[in-house]
């Protein structure tokens, strides 16, 4: 206490009454009135800024000091006061610049401030976990491979861990699944489809002579299937958030379907998962065996660029901080099960987290460019791959061929270009009709003008009635817009009439307004148009009828006359198919003008460009792949302060989460971007996290629970595995064996706890979650495997369809689904989802879903009851169901068998055969009430189930 | 919309302990009939009970309608320097030169307030006494895809559940035989689904489109509700399905997941014979009609939907929002070349608009409905590329309410003299998201909805409710 009273004495000594006063009158009571609700412990702490107080002042918040005493211009309180950076405060409503001005001199004169710190009220706010404390957590302890347990009933090693933890409940698993339930349960986990009623026979024939061997041969069957890598592919699909199109504007993503079928291959090859994981983090930057790997590994690389990212983002700093976020956030979620995208604006508040790592991954990944700017827009990158006929040279030849080409094209257009020009008279008026062009004209008398703008038809050679001109007077007040009015979609190319001349301005501004945002192109006036002495090109753009269309001529930075006479909007296929490439023949003017040397000149431009299409249209392609290109410059991250773009921190070196790192962590050399040492550290043995998450992903999709029922979340918010021991122990023989799925997959469906029944009534109130796993859960069937077995069930089910999911679609809106292909391999449109997929729950494809949800609603009953694909698909199975030689008692035996694995009971029997004796004998009718027997059948509670 | 939360679903809220809906579905749990849209109170009593938006895509400019400015009118044509946000988010440059376009309409004062309104909008101009208008909206997103998401759902980029799906969480449905958020033609374009979606909110708090643009809002609007058979096979073939899930619920034991999926099919069945009555206008009378402007060419669609909303809000949808766009990356009040367009567009909705005002108000549903009405962002007071067209602006716009909670005839805080950045009262469309909660009687800071690992709620970490303009 005393020693506070000498520091305040000497404080108040060495200022004086008239400034201590000044405080008093003039920054208190506005600090109080204004400040504190949000800068002091009397309401919230925003920003880590306390203003009660000059030592709070002069430490700041999180960004930096807020004043400097006598240096106002330092300070960053008045900055924020002038409202003149990004920092407004406060943050309604701007102060009168007297009081602002008051700051100024408090500032200048020293900030005399008597106020006594006081201490929070409160306890403080809970402090995020440091990084050491954090390594106690159970799922950054090093995977330890743990003793077995013994058990009696167990068929493997799983069971046992299974067995020891219900025994401590006292319970008892529930006894083996019936062999027809078993078969449809192993049918639909690996392959999504249902079994017929051929192949439940023989299983349930084989297995009353050898359980084991029927169990053994079927799973291996249906492990060999290349249905299993559909299945499974399409679940880490989930997790990778695979999509093919954009939310905005609904782009479509034409290459992304190799990415889908390189999942499923991976999975259909047992592919070691660690490779599986490096590729999709660094594919290219590894070392491949021969092309076929190579196009693999790049194709890989599409995980990162899947996003659905926001490509109208204006301001790219941001664009880029947020796709990296994005980025992080999946590759976090799917590989580490951390929510690392926490740590963007402050410490992780939960997990061991600090800002710190989030930006040593991000600089990893800010050396990565996965958007190229395209006008106001930014698009994907794809990149080529080598080609699997191994004709690379042969490609490089024709790329070669086609530029030599160009640039021949180029120059004879150079030299037409200047033969035209010459040959216009000028003392012979031609008048090009608007009527006589091709495409969309409209002429300067057309255009809305701001500024006065004079009407000439001085040069004689023009459009319409004559030009515009602004007379070289008021510079950048004046515009002209050119509004077409355009007839459809699609790609168009703009060209500018003006009459050249000496005095004309050499850099006319004129912006084009496409869906490719704005685009500038100068003109010089001086010299002669390009095309037929009257039009140059603006360039080719994508116009959407009620879109953006339109082009303003600026007088804004001209020198000399900016002249306007009109813009054409022709479309491109017009273009290709000839004819307009000058104002047409037809106009006598332009005919009888035309000097020799350029009809000759002409003549051989036509064979050239005749030679392009044919070199364009017949050499080998280039095959592509969505990805992203290294940047040529490595660089690290700096912190960005609350996540700030416009708030900068320290760098820091490129890295990884060091709660999760034992020993060394591989080191970042300066010219490499790191992402390959991101993926050899993320698939080191010593990585606590990257396998036990994939583990549990298996587990997962097998199950239908993970052993960490937040499989995405393994962090202290998520939730604690169920069996630690059983996850740790198949953890290390998942590594043993080499990270494969096939093999783990294996001993799940192979095991004992797989095999149970999924009634056990005791257990069941014990355990209504069954997180001990004593029977096997009842699951929903997913949305594909309705669709699919429904198909499988009608007999319309495409298989082997593999590549490219859509041709000719341009935005994905209004898609129309029609395919009857498996699900897997319909388009994943962000827009565009079929019904079926948005009612059952399909996965949000624009994010990490390790999981989906499970609903019963009723949009999914009213789906079943009145969809068109269901009544559509119900019909197609009722004819084959009639077309059967077999009674009717029979055919609802077989349409049970068929839809839902088993034979009716005597009730059910009974009920549907009056339900159809009602329709009568008459084909028609028949037909019609098998069918909706059938489509009831689908909508009935077991079809929609697996046991 | 009708749902029958699983026992995991409810157990998997329960047990995270934090959305403040856990209570809430431990108890509907017990009592068995767990309905995730059953109707809820809210955090504190409350006027409005449910809410029409009313979204005019693209946006309008405010300087034109709602929002006069004399100088700007003196000053036409002039250059001056100002912040514009493409500019600066493109090259983090300030100060561009622009030439100011005044008002293209001209302004009157109506009603006892006084209000002053464009001539683009004389029918909405009558109820000037009914609404609350706030003139120092400011949000973010310069384009409209980011902007529109904004406004939707609190963020540009990231996935998150719009304000509809935040509303229906927090206060259930009214009439479980209607989906209980509705999205009248919604737009496919800048965001599209993501603007009426859930996102991470379990299924049953999307909204459900009914119509497309550029189609008529009617039953076929709604997904999966006609069957071409009769209605009486369809019953008997709903009897037949019940029949059968009996026989093959006596079989699983009783499973509540199983009866759960037998009373979807009840629900959908009532929804089924209930929602087309609602989109079905021919109970109306002609002056009903004649008052929206249906059977007028230019206002008959918006009309339509202006008449459904009422409709919808009368049996008890919660959240309605009745959109006028179109599916362009330039939505219909986009006029960066052709500013005098908005007249034309002004001209279908402003007699809707203003029926719909005076139909609720007469029925006594302006008592505790609030109307919402607003674009993306506003334009900037000068003209593009000084060209004869207004450039995006989201530092300062006009957004105006009506109804339960607000003070009628009240306007509310200021843009700078010209009407390019809000500075008086400034309000950022969190704060607006934060008011409208409250109005419903939700705290836009305890409505929560913990995923992966965080608690989520509209406003994220920002937003402040404005006082000042509530009743």
């Amino acid at each position: 206490m005393s020693s506070t009273v000498v520091a305040w004495c000497v404080f108040f000594s060495s200022a004086s009454v008239g400034d201590i006063d000044f405080f008093e009158k003039k920054i208190r009571p506005v600090l109080v009135e204004h400040c504190y609700s949000c800068h002091s412990p009397e309401g919230k702490i925003r920003g880590g800024l306390r203003v009660d107080s000059r030592a709070a002042l002069l430490e700041g918040g999180e960004t930096r000091a807020a004043i400097v005493p006598g240096d106002p211009a330092k300070s960053l309180l008045l900055e924020a006061l002038r409202s003149v950076g990004d920092l407004k405060m406060p943050p309604k409503q701007k102060l009168p610049d007297a009081v602002i001005a008051d700051f100024e001199r408090w500032i200048k004169q020293g900030a005399v401030d008597p106020r006594t710190p006081v201490a929070a009220k409160g306890k403080e706010k809970s402090k995020s976990p440091t990084v050491e404390e954090g390594r106690g957590f159970w799922a950054f302890q090093p995977v330890k491979r743990p003793e077995v347990p013994k058990a009696h009933w167990a068929k493997n090693d799983l069971d046992a861990f299974i067995l020891a933890q219900l025994e401590k409940k006292k319970l008892k698993p529930a006894p083996d699944a019936e062999p027809r339930v078993l078969i449809r349960r192993l049918y639909f986990d690996l392959i999504g489809l249902p079994p017929t009623p051929e192949e439940i026979d023989a299983f349930e024939k084989a297995a009353a002579k050898n359980q084991e061997e029927a169990i053994e041969a079927v799973v291996d069957r249906l492990l060999a299937s290349p249905r299993f890598g559909e299945r499974m592919g399409r679940r880490w699909l989930d997790v990778a958030r695979y999509a093919e199109s954009l939310t905005l504007r609904g782009f479509v993503l034409k290459e992304a379907w190799r990415y889908r079928d390189y999942v499923i291959d991976t999975f259909n090859k047992d592919v070691p998962l660690d490779r599986f994981v490096r590729e999709q983090l660094a594919g290219d930057l590894m070392s491949a065996d021969n092309p076929a790997d190579r196009r693999q590994q790049i194709v890989a690389t599409g995980f990162l660029a899947m996003g659905n990212n926001n490509l109208e983002e204006q301001d790219r700093k941001q664009l880029q901080m947020d796709l990296i976020d994005e980025q992080l956030d999946t590759l976090g979620k799917a590989f580490l099960g951390q929510t690392i995208s926490c740590a963007r604006c402050h410490d992780h508040k939960f997990d061991p987290i600090p800002t710190r790592d989030y930006y040593a991954l991000a600089g990893i990944l800010q050396n990565v460019r996965t958007l190229t700017p395209e006008g106001n827009l930014n698009k994907w990158i794809e990149v080529p791959i080598p080609s699997m006929t191994g004709n690379d040279e042969e490609i490089r030849k024709h790329e070669q061929a086609i530029a030599k080409l160009q640039a021949e094209i180029d120059s004879v257009k150079a030299l037409l270009a200047k033969a035209t020009a010459r040959s216009a008279d000028p003392k012979k008026p031609r008048v090009v009709s608007a009527d006589s062009l091709v495409g969309i004209v409209v002429d300067d008398s057309q255009a809305m003008k701001v500024g006065e703008w004079k009407h000439s038809t001085f040069s004689g050679f023009y459009v319409g009635s004559g030009y515009s001109h602004d007379d070289a007077k008021g510079q950048g007040e004046k515009t002209l817009t050119f509004q077409p009015k355009l007839p459809e979609s699609g790609m168009y190319e703009v060209r500018f009439a003006y009459s050249p001349g000496g005095n004309r301005a050499t850099e006319v501004e004129i912006t084009v307004f496409s869906e490719d945002g704005e685009t500038t192109v100068k003109v010089n006036e001086q010299q002669p148009p390009t095309i037929d002495g009257l039009f140059v090109s603006l360039g080719q753009f994508q116009f959407d009828k009620g879109g953006q269309s339109h082009v303003v001529v600026s007088n804004a930075n001209a020198k000399g006359h900016v002249i306007a006479d009109a813009v054409v909007y022709i479309p491109v296929e017009k273009l290709k198919a000839g004819g307009v490439a000058k104002a047409d023949k037809k106009t006598p003017e332009a005919k009888t003008t035309e000097p020799k040397s350029a009809t000759k000149g002409d003549t051989g431009l036509k064979s050239l460009e005749a030679a392009m299409k044919k070199l364009q249209t017949s050499g080998p392609r280039r095959e592509v792949a969505l990805s992203f290109h290294e940047e040529k410059k490595m660089a690290n991250a700096r912190i960005h302060i609350r996540g700030s773009i416009k708030n900068l921190g320290d760098e820091v070196p490129r890295g990884f989460l060091q709660v999760a790192t034992r020993g060394a962590a591989p080191k970042i050399p300066a010219d490499q971007s790191g992402r390959k040492q991101l993926a050899d550290w993320m698939t080191a043995p010593e990585n606590p996290l990257t396998a036990r998450v994939m583990v549990n992903r298996l587990w997962l999709w097998t199950f239908g629970e993970g052993l960490v029922r937040t499989p995405d979340n393994f962090g202290v918010t998520g939730e604690r595995p169920t069996h630690p021991a059983l996850l740790d122990y198949l953890t290390t023989r998942f590594v043993e064996d080499g990270w494969s799925a096939k093999k783990l997959i294996r001993t799940m469906v192979l095991s004992r706890t797989y095999r149970q029944a999924s009634a056990n009534p005791t257990v069941a109130t014990a355990d209504p979650e069954n997180r001990l796993w004593g029977r096997m859960s009842r699951r929903r069937l997913d949305a594909e495997s309705i669709r699919d077995a429904i198909l499988a069930v009608s007999g319309q089910l495409k298989l082997d369809t593999a590549g490219p999911s859509f041709t000719n679609v341009s935005a994905d809106y209004n898609y129309v689904h029609k395919d009857t292909c498996r699900s897997v391999y319909i388009p994943v449109f962000r827009n565009a989802l079929p019904d079926l997929f948005e009612a059952f729950d399909f996965a949000d494809p624009s994010m990490t879903v390790g999981k989906r949800n499970a609903s019963t609603v009723s949009p999914q009953a009213l789906f079943m009851m009145n969809n068109p694909f269901v009544l559509e698909q119900s019909k197609f199975a009722a004819k084959r169901m009639l077309a059967e030689k077999r009674d009717d008692a029979e055919r609802i035996a077989n349409a049970y068998r068929q839809t839902l694995g088993r034979t009716p009971s005597d009730a059910e029997r009974r009920i549907a055969l009056e339900y159809l004796a009602e329709a009568g004998n008459q084909p028609a009718l028949r037909e019609e009430a098998w069918s909706r027997f059938v489509q009831t059948l689908f909508a009935s509670i077991e079809f929609r189930f697996v046991n | 919309m009708t749902h029958s939360m699983t026992r995991r679903d409810a157990l998997k809220t329960a047990g995270c302990g934090f959305g403040w809906l856990a209570a809430a579905a431990m108890a509907a749990q017990r009592s068995s009939a767990a309905n995730p849209l059953a109707s809820r109170a809210p955090h504190f009593p409350a006027k409005a009970k449910r809410v029409i938006f009313l979204f005019m895509q693209g946006g309008v400019s405010h300087v034109d309608s709602f929002d006069r400015k004399p100088l700007l009118d003196r000053e036409n044509g002039k250059s001056m320097n100002f912040d514009d946000p493409r500019v600066l988010a493109q090259t983090g440059r300030r100060g561009s030169n622009q030439r100011l376009m005044k008002a293209l309409w001209n302004f009157r004062q109506y009603g006892e307030s006084g209000r002053w309104v464009s001539d683009l909008f004389p029918e909405i101009a009558k109820h000037s006494d009914d609404l609350c208008s706030i003139h120092s909206l400011h949000t973010e997103g310069v384009a409209h895809g980011p902007a529109t998401l904004f406004l939707h759902c609190g963020s540009t980029n990231f996935i998150r559940p719009s304000v509809g799906s935040w509303v229906l969480y927090g206060l259930g449905s009214e009439n479980e035989n209607l989906p209980g958020f509705v999205s009248l033609a919604p737009s496919t374009g800048n965001g599209g689904p993501r603007n009426y979606g859930n996102a991470f909110l379990p299924a049953v708090f999307q909204g459900t489109s009914v119509g497309k643009v550029g189609a008529a809002a009617d039953a076929a609007g709604i997904r999966d509700l006609r069957n071409p058979a009769p209605v009486a096979a369809q019953r008997r073939q709903l009897d037949l399905l019940q029949a059968m899930n009996a026989e093959q619920l006596k079989q699983a034991s009783g499973d509540p997941e199983f009866e759960a999926v037998i009373n979807s099919y009840e629900l959908a069945w009532r929804m089924q014979r209930n929602a087309p009555d609602i989109l079905d206008l021919a109970g109306e009378t002609a002056e009903t009609l004649r008052l929206y402007g249906i059977g007028n060419a230019a206002t008959d669609r918006f009309g339509r939907q202006c008449l459904i909303a009422r409709r919808m809000c009368e049996a008890g949808v919660r959240y309605i929002q009745v959109n006028h766009g179109d599916n362009s990356a330039n939505p219909v009040w986009d006029q960066h070349s052709n500013m005098p367009k908005h007249e034309e567009l002004a001209q279908s909705v402003d007699r809707p608009i203003a029926a719909l005002l005076a139909d609720l108000k007469r029925r006594g549903l302006l008592e505790d409905t609030l109307v919402w009405w607003g674009s993306e962002f506003g334009r900037t007071p000068y003209s593009q590329g000084n060209g004869t067209g207004r450039d995006h602006n989201p530092g300062g716009f006009t957004m105006w309410l009506a109804g339960a909670g607000v003070k009628p005839g009240f306007s509310y805080g200021a843009t700078d003299d010209f009407g390019f950045q809000a500075v008086e009262n400034k309000v950022h469309m969190h704060d607006m998201h934060a008011t409208l909660l409250h109005l419903m009687g939700l705290d836009h800071e305890k409505l929560t909805y913990r995923y992966a690992g965080r608690d989520f709620r509209l406003t994220d970490v920002h937003g402040h409710v404005v006082r000042e303009i509530l009743a």
